[in-house]
C-alpha cells in the first residue's frame, strides 16, 4: 500500500480523484493496480513517465519498492539539453 | 581542373603543395598539410574558428583561396608554442579554464597572439574588440579575456 | 599564475583534498595546441565525402526523385533516398528522428533532407547533390503557433497524433496537458493586485561552433563503425540502428571530441545516412554540415506564445498563477510545452493552473536547448513577479524570498522539492557587492531567477589501476564542458591518488557499459556517481589484496588517504599493492553501473545593470552577476564556466538572436553574419557566484550545473530594460529596432 498522487491529466480516468491509496510492493504493482481500477490510465504512467518516490526523482522506476509510508508522484518525462 | 603549385612558409617550415584554384586556404592547410587546428565553423568569415596569421596579420583561412598563400608566411595554432614550451597564451588558457569544448580555442589563441604581438599591454576593451571576430558559445568569453590578461602579464615579464 | 578564489557563499560541509580544486583539465593540452580531433578532423583511408539534397519547400509532397543524372557524374559512388531506409511505424519512439534525417513522402520544412550522395571529393558530392532531380507538389504550410491552432488549419505533419490523447486523427497539436493545484479563481479573489500579460518568443539556435559531422565505415560484413560528434554515442548507436532497422551489435560508435552541443547534439541528423552511403559504396563516408545547413535544419529551440496571470496580496504573498503556454515543436511532436510548464517550480503558489500546448508546424524540428523550455516560461513568470514588486514597491529579491520554495514545497506536478538552495541563492545575490552598489546613473537594474530539474539516468564507469599505481577512469559520457576533469577529481578523492595520476577517458560503445546522453546536467552527477561506486569497489579489493600480501584478515585492514593501513605495520600504498597485483589475484579493476536517482534541482539568480540608448534602441550591459547552486563544485572553474556560458547564451537570446522566416517558411538569416550571437565586445565580465547547498543524494553533493544558467537572463534583462526605460518588453528579441519601436510607442502612448 502506498499513497499515489495523480496529475490533472490523469484524473479524467479516476473521476477526479487526486490522491489514492493503492496496494502493491513496487511502483509497477501500483501501475497495474491503477490500470485495473481505471482502464486506460496505466499507459500514461508507464510510457516514459518519471516517478518521484519520497521526493527522489527516478526515470523508469517500475521496480522501485514502496510501502505504506511511500508517497509516489507520477510526473511527465524530463530530459534536458 | 588545373592545379596551382603554391609555395609558402607555414609555422617556420617552407612547404609547397598543389591546389585547385577554388580550394580555400583552410582546406589546403587541413587536407594538404594536415594542420587541423584551424576549423571551419561557418565558411563565411563570421566565426573566427579558422583564424590564422598571414604575414603577421589576422585572417580567416576560409576566406582565402589557397593560391593566394603563394610567397606568404603563415602561422597556425600548431606554430605558436616554442618547441616544448607552450606560448604564454596557451598556458594561460589551460590554467584559467578558458576553454570548454575547445573547438574555437585555436582561433582565439591565434587572434590573441596577433594582439599581444602588436600591443603587449592591452586594456580589457582592447582585448574584447581584438577578439570580436571570434565566436565562443561555451565560455561567455569571461575566462578567455582573463586568460589573455594573464598572458599579457607573462609576456611583459612583469611580476605576478 | 594566480587563480581566483572560489567565492563560496555557504560554508562547505566537508573539506576535500581534490574535490573543489582547479587542476588543468586532462584534455586541455590537445585543445590549445590544435591536436584535438573533432569529427570533421577525422579522415579514413579511401574516404568519400557525402552531401545532402534538401527540400526548398516548407511543405510539399515528394512526387518523384530522379537520381540517374547525379549517379552518372564524376566521382559519384552512391546515392540514397527515403526508399533506402527502414520503414518504421509512426508509433516507434525513433520514427520522427528517422523521418527528420531523410524525408519519405513529404518535405515537412524548408531544408528537410530528401536524398544524399557520396563522391570522391566534397565538390563532386556537392555538384552531384545539385543534379538530383526532385519533383515536388507544394502543400499548404503551417508556419506559426497561431496558424497551427487556427480553426480549419491545414495539417502540418500527417503522422502527428496528440500525445496521451488517444486521438487517432492527425492534428497540429503535439500535446495538451493541464496540471496544477488549489483553486486559481479563489486565488485571484484573495489577491489585491492581478497582472496579466501575453509573451512571445521566436525560435533560436543552440549555436554550437562545430557543425554536425561524422564518418561512417560500413564493412562487407554488414557492420559499421561511426566516428561521431554527439552528446551521447550510445544514443547515436540506438537511433542509427532504429533508422536502419539494424541490430545494435552491427554498429560501433566512437566518440570524437565534441565542439559544443547545448542539447542540440542529443539527437542525430547524419549517421544513418552516412552508414547507408558507406554500405552502398563499400568505402568510408564523411559528412560535414555547412553552417547554413546547421541553421536551416538542426536545433532550434521552440518559439512560444505564453499568457500568464498572477495575483498577490498587498504584502507580497503570491496567491495564484494561471498560465497557458504554447510551445512550437516544429515539424514533429515533442514534449517542449510540458517541460516549459513543469519548470514553473520556484514559488509556493498555493493556487496554480498550467495548461501546456505543444504545436506542430512546417518549420525545422526543434531540439533540446539547455534547460529546454524553461527560459521562455521564466520570461513570463519572472517578468510578472518583477511587476508585482514594482507595483507593491517591494525589493525584487525580497518578494521572491517571501514566496520561494524550500524543501518539501510542491513542484509544478505536485512532487515535493528535495533539499534545494533557492533561498541561499537569492541571499547570495542580495548580499553581493553588485546588488548593494548604487545603480549607475541613467541605467536600470533587473533581477530574475531560474530553475532546472536536472536528471539522473543511466551511467557506467570502469576504473583500472595500472601496474605503477596510476589509474584510468573510463566512462561513456561525452565531455562537453570539462566533465573528464570532474571524473578524475572524484576518483582522486576516493582513491587518494593525485589527480594528475588519473587519466579520464571517454570510451566507445564497445569499451564501456551503456551510458545515457550527456544531457539534463547529468554527467558529473550520475556518471560521477558511477565513478565513485567503482572506486569504492576497487578500494574493497585493494584492502583484500593488502590483507593477502600482509597475511592478515581483511577485517584488520583500513583504507586511509590512499593506503591500506594495518595496525602495527607500515601502510601499503596503491603503487605498492599494484606492484604485487599479479601475485595477489591479478589486475585491479572495477566497474559500476546505475540508473541514478535523486538528481538535485539547481536554482540561479541573476542581476544586471543595463543602459539603453533611446535613440538607437541599443542595450549595453554594464554589469552582470550570476549566482547558482552547484550543490558541491567539483571543479569550480568549470562550474563558473557553465554559469558564465549559460548566462551569455541567455543574453544573446534576450537581445539579438532570432529565426527570421520569409512568407514561404524559408529561413532568411541562415548565417552567423545574420544570426547574431554575442561576441566579446558586446559583453562585460560575468561575475559568477557559486552557492553550495549539497545534494544529499550524491556522495559529494553534486547538483548538475550545466543548464540553469540560461534560464534567468531573458527576464533579468527585460526587467533591467523596464527599469531603465519604463517599457515592459513582452516579446523577443529585445533587439535595437524592436526596443526602439517599443520606446517610441510608449512615449507616444
Amino acid at each position: 500500500m502506498a499513497t499515489v498522487h495523480l496529475q490533472a491529466d490523469h484524473r479524467r480516468f479516476t473521476g477526479g480523484e487526486k490522491v489514492l491509496a493503492v496496494n502493491g510492493d513496487t511502483v509497477g504493482d501500483l501501475i497495474r493496480e491503477l490500470e485495473r481500477r481505471y482502464p486506460g490510465l496505466g499507459p500514461l504512467l508507464t510510457d516514459g513517465a518519471s516517478v518521484a518516490i519520497n521526493g527522489e526523482l527516478i526515470s523508469n522506476g517500475v521496480f522501485e519498492k514502496v510501502d505504506e509510508s511511500t508517497e509516489v508522484y507520477f510526473v511527465a518525462p524530463i530530459s534536458g539539453g | 581542373m588545373p592545379r596551382t603549385h603554391v609555395n609558402c612558409t607555414v609555422n617556420g617550415d617552407e612547404v609547397d603543395f598543389l591546389s585547385a584554384d577554388d580550394t580555400s586556404l583552410l582546406n589546403a592547410l587541413r587536407d594538404e598539410l594536415g594542420l587541423i587546428g584551424a576549423k571551419e565553423g561557418c565558411g563565411t568569415g563570421d566565426c573566427g574558428t579558422c583564424t590564422i596569421l598571414v604575414d603577421g596579420r589576422v585572417n580567416c583561412a576560409c576566406l582565402m583561396f589557397a593560391p593566394e598563400a603563394e610567397g606568404t608566411t603563415i602561422t597556425t595554432v600548431e606554430g605558436i608554442a616554442q618547441g616544448d614550451r607552450l606560448h604564454p597564451l596557451q598556458q594561460a588558457f589551460l590554467e584559467g579554464a578558458a576553454l570548454q569544448c575547445g573547438v574555437c580555442t585555436p582561433g582565439f589563441l591565434v587572434a590573441a597572439k596577433a594582439l599581444l604581438d602588436k600591443n603587449s599591454d592591452p586594456t580589457e576593451t582592447e582585448i574584447r574588440y581584438a577578439l570580436a571576430g571570434n565566436l565562443c558559445r561555451c565560455t561567455g568569453y569571461d575566462k578567455i579575456i582573463r586568460a589573455v590578461q594573464e598572458a599579457a602579464v607573462e609576456v611583459n615579464g612583469a611580476p605576478k | 599564475m594566480t587563480v581566483t578564489e572560489n567565492p563560496r557563499t555557504t560554508e562547505h560541509p566537508r573539506t576535500y583534498k581534490y574535490v573543489g580544486t582547479r587542476p588543468v583539465r586532462h584534455d586541455g593540452l590537445d585543445k590549445v595546441t590544435g591536436k584535438a580531433r573533432f569529427a570533421a578532423d577525422l579522415d579514413m583511408t579511401g574516404q568519400l565525402r557525402g552531401a545532402f539534397v534538401r527540400s526548398p519547400h516548407a511543405h510539399a509532397r515528394i512526387v518523384s526523385i530522379d537520381t540517374s543524372r547525379a549517379e552518372a557524374m564524376p566521382g559519384v559512388k552512391a546515392v540514397v533516398t527515403g526508399d533506402d531506409f527502414a520503414e518504421l511505424d509512426p508509433t516507434h519512439p525513433e520514427f520522427d528522428t528517422a523521418v527528420n534525417l531523410m524525408a519519405r513522402t513529404e518535405s515537412l520544412y524548408s531544408g528537410h533532407v530528401v536524398a544524399a550522395v557520396a563522391a570522391v571529393t566534397a565538390s563532386q558530392a556537392a555538384a552531384a547533390a545539385a543534379a538530383v532531380e526532385v519533383e515536388y507538389e507544394p502543400l499548404p504550410a503551417v508556419l506559426t503557433i497561431d496558424e497551427a491552432i487556427a480553426e480549419g488549419a491545414p495539417i502540418a505533419n500527417p503522422t502527428n497524433r496528440t500525445l496521451f490523447s488517444g486521438d487517432t486523427e492527425p492534428s497540429n497539436l503535439a500535446s495538451v496537458n493541464e496540471f496544477g493545484r488549489g483553486d486559481v479563481e479563489a486565488g485571484f479573489e484573495a489577491a489585491d493586485i492581478v497582472i496579466e500579460r501575453e509573451f512571445r518568443t521566436v525560435a533560436v539556435h543552440q549555436g554550437y561552433i562545430e557543425p554536425h559531422a561524422c564518418v561512417a565505415d560500413c564493412g562487407q560484413d554488414g557492420k559499421a563503425t561511426i566516428w561521431a560528434s554527439s552528446q551521447g554515442h550510445f544514443a547515436v548507436r540506438a537511433k542509427t540502428a532504429a533508422a536502419l532497422g539494424w541490430s545494435t551489435d552491427r554498429i560501433k560508435v566512437i566518440p570524437a571530441e565534441i565542439g559544443g552541443g547545448f542539447g542540440g547534439k542529443t539527437t542525430i541528423y547524419l549517421e544513418p545516412v552516412a552508414v547507408l552511403l558507406s554500405q552502398k559504396a563499400a568505402r568510408p563516408v564523411k559528412i560535414v554540415m555547412s553552417r547554413e545547413e546547421v541553421l536551416r535544419a538542426t536545433g532550434p529551440a521552440p518559439a512560444t506564445k505564453i499568457t500568464a496571470k498572477i495575483g498577490a496580496t498587498n504584502d507580497g504573498e503570491i496567491t495564484t498563477l494561471q498560465s497557458t503556454m504554447h510551445f512550437d515543436n516544429g515539424s514533429t511532436k515533442g514534449f517542449s510545452a510540458l517541460t516549459g510548464a513543469m519548470s514553473v517550480a520556484s514559488y509556493k503558489l498555493p493556487n496554480l493552473q498550467l495548461k501546456a500546448i505543444g504545436t506542430v508546424t512546417n518549420t525545422a524540428r526543434s531540439a533540446a536547448y539547455r534547460a529546454p523550455s524553461a527560459p521562455q516560461a521564466a520570461f513570463a513568470v519572472e517578468t510578472l513577479i518583477d511587476e508585482l514588486a514594482q507595483r507593491l514597491d517591494m525589493d525584487p529579491i525580497d518578494i521572491r524570498l517571501q514566496n520561494a520554495v524550500v524543501e518539501g514545497d510542491a513542484t509544478a506536478m505536485g512532487a515535493p522539492h528535495p533539499k534545494i538552495g533557492f533561498v541561499e541563492t537569492l541571499e547570495a545575490i542580495k548580499n553581493s557587492e553588485h546588488y548593494n552598489s548604487p545603480v549607475p546613473q541613467g541605467a536600470g537594474r533587473g533581477v530574475a531567477t531560474g530553475f532546472w530539474f536536472n536528471i539522473g539516468e543511466q551511467s557506467s564507469a570502469t576504473v583500472n589501476l595500472n601496474e605503477d599505481g596510476t589509474a584510468t577512469v573510463i566512462t561513456g559520457s561525452p565531455d562537453i564542458g570539462g566533465s573528464r576533469a570532474s571524473m578524475a577529481l572524484m576518483a582522486a578523492e576516493e582513491l587518494g591518488l593525485a589527480v594528475d595520476r588519473i587519466t579520464p577517458v571517454v570510451a566507445d560503445t564497445e569499451s564501456v557499459g551503456f551510458t545515457d546522453i550527456t544531457e539534463g546536467s547529468r554527467a558529473t552527477f550520475a556518471t560521477g556517481m558511477a565513478v565513485v561506486n567503482a572506486c569504492r569497489e576497487l578500494i574493497e579489493e585493494l584492502k583484500q589484496r593488502a590483507a593477502t600480501i600482509k597475511g592478515v584478515d581483511v577485517a584488520e585492514v583500513d583504507w586511509v588517504d590512499g593506503a591500506a593501513v594495518i595496525e602495527g605495520q607500515d601502510p601499503l600504498t596503491i603503487p605498492e599493492i599494484t606492484a604485487k597485483a599479479k601475485n595477489s589475484g591479478g589486475p585491479l579493476t572495477a566497474t559500476a553501473s546505475l540508473n541514478a536517482a535523486g538528481a538535485g534541482p539547481s536554482f540561479a539568480v541573476h542581476v544586471a545593470d543595463v543602459a539603453v540608448d533611446e535613440e538607437t534602441g541599443q542595450t549595453t550591459i554594464l554589469r552582470y552577476t550570476a549566482a547558482q547552486d552547484a550543490g558541491t563544485a567539483i571543479h569550480p572553474s568549470y562550474v563558473e564556466g557553465q554559469i558564465q556560458g549559460g548566462s551569455v547564451q541567455g543574453i544573446g537570446w534576450a537581445l539579438n538572436e532570432e529565426y527570421i522566416y520569409d512568407p514561404d517558411g524559408v529561413m532568411e538569416n541562415a548565417s552567423f553574419l545574420d544570426y547574431r550571437m554575442p561576441v566579446a565586445s558586446d559583453l562585460p565580465m560575468i561575475d559568477a557566484i557559486i552557492v553550495e547547498v549539497p545534494n544529499p543524494s550524491h556522495p559529494y553533493g553534486v547538483r548538475g550545473v550545466g543548464e540553469t544558467g540560461i534560464v534567468p537572463p531573458i527576464p533579468t534583462l527585460a526587467n533591467a530594460i523596464a527599469a531603465a526605460t519604463g517599457v515592459r518588453m513582452t516579446s523577443l528579441p529585445m533587439s535595437p529596432p524592436r526596443l526602439l519601436a517599443a520606446i517610441s510607442e510608449n512615449a507616444g502612448g
